[in-house]
């Protein structure tokens, strides 16, 4: 099994690989909670907490099975979290019990 | 990491379903206020500020350099900077280079990393720009790719593709068509639309 790709080259760089074709000229509207992303990273590098190459770091680390699973802004918030807790700003555990308790309000409502 | 979605649903009203992705939004985005990383207000702001973004800005610039010919010259020099003239701001650093199409060299741009786009200017990528198809076969196969946008570039002219990174964003500052002699930069700027300045499109010259 040749290995030297998967070292080689980050998930992420795409030039010259081979792709579907033609191009999906479709657009959409981003949805309310893709914008609240958008702008809460933009935000982060504003302040220098997660710049926009560390976000694509983060991205990359996801591997080709998030990358590919994943919507864009999906791998924006993934990518975000990642960086926050490889720096120590935010931990696993203060994550888990956040999600849980913002996922009881909705379901209160 | 798994995602679920919970269906949950009142007697009166459909509840949204959020994803687990939009729920770790707001829940990172809330435990960095709470640690006064952030605020609220500024966050608020932002999606202001994103909303307001649109290819527009891009337009009124190469209008202007397509009206003033020293415009054009300091455009070229130094994209940032003059953009920054008619009030418009890069962020994070970044620079901005505008390359000019000419009767030899078509330009188009792509972020084959990730999504590298002039924002301040163009406001939001469209989706196939995120794309991985556009992304691994515009460096390529950019005239195939071209055509599929409806554009054919003549076999006689170069296809130039300028592949974006964090800190270098582009502008393609297309040919200013004939039959636009003596419009004022409003008129010129309805005519630039955001595909002409990503260099998928050129610009129709009819009113």
């Amino acid at each position: 099994m040749d290995t030297t790709p998967d070292i080689t080259r980050l998930s992420t760089d795409l030039g010259g690989q081979p792709a579907p074709s033609p191009i999906n000229l479709g657009e959409r509207e981003m949805l309310p909670w893709e914008k609240r992303c958008h702008a809460l990273l933009d935000i982060l590098a504003l302040h220098k907490i997660v710049n926009t190459e560390e976000k694509r770091r983060g991205i990359s680390e996801l591997g080709a099975g998030l990358i590919s699973g994943t919507s864009y802004y999906e791998k924006w918030i993934l990518s975000a979290a990642r960086i926050l807790m490889q720096k120590r700003i935010l931990t696993p555990a203060e994550i888990a019990e956040k999600t849980s308790t913002v996922a009881e309000r909705f379901l209160e409502k | 990491m798994e995602h679920h979605h919970e269906h949950v649903h009142s007697h009166s009203v459909t509840i949204e379903n959020p994803s687990y992705f939009e729920i770790l939004e707001i829940s990172v985005r809330e435990l960095l206020v709470e640690k006064g990383l952030i605020s609220a207000d500024e966050h608020r702001r932002q999606i202001e500020v994103l909303d307001s973004r649109s290819p527009a800005l891009g337009a009124k610039v190469v209008a202007h350099a397509w009206a003033n010919a020293d415009y054009k010259k300091r455009l070229l020099k130094n994209g940032s900077a003059a953009c920054e003239e008619l009030g418009i701001t890069m962020y994070d650093n970044t620079k901005l280079i505008v390359a000019e199409n000419t009767p030899e060299t078509h330009n188009v741009i792509v972020c084959t990393l990730c999504s590298c786009y002039p924002r301040p200017i163009l406001g939001l990528p469209p989706d196939w720009y995120k794309s991985k198809s556009y992304r691994a076969r515009i460096v390529k196969d950019p005239r195939q790719v071209l055509s599929e946008f409806g554009l054919n570039v003549s076999s006689q002219r170069r296809i130039r593709v300028h592949d974006s990174n964090a800190n270098m964003r582009y502008l393609v500052l297309p040919i200013r068509p004939n039959g636009t002699e003596g419009w004022d930069e409003n008129a010129l700027a309805k005519i630039v639309t955001r595909d002409t300045m990503i260099g998928v499109a050129e610009p129709k010259g009819q009113k």
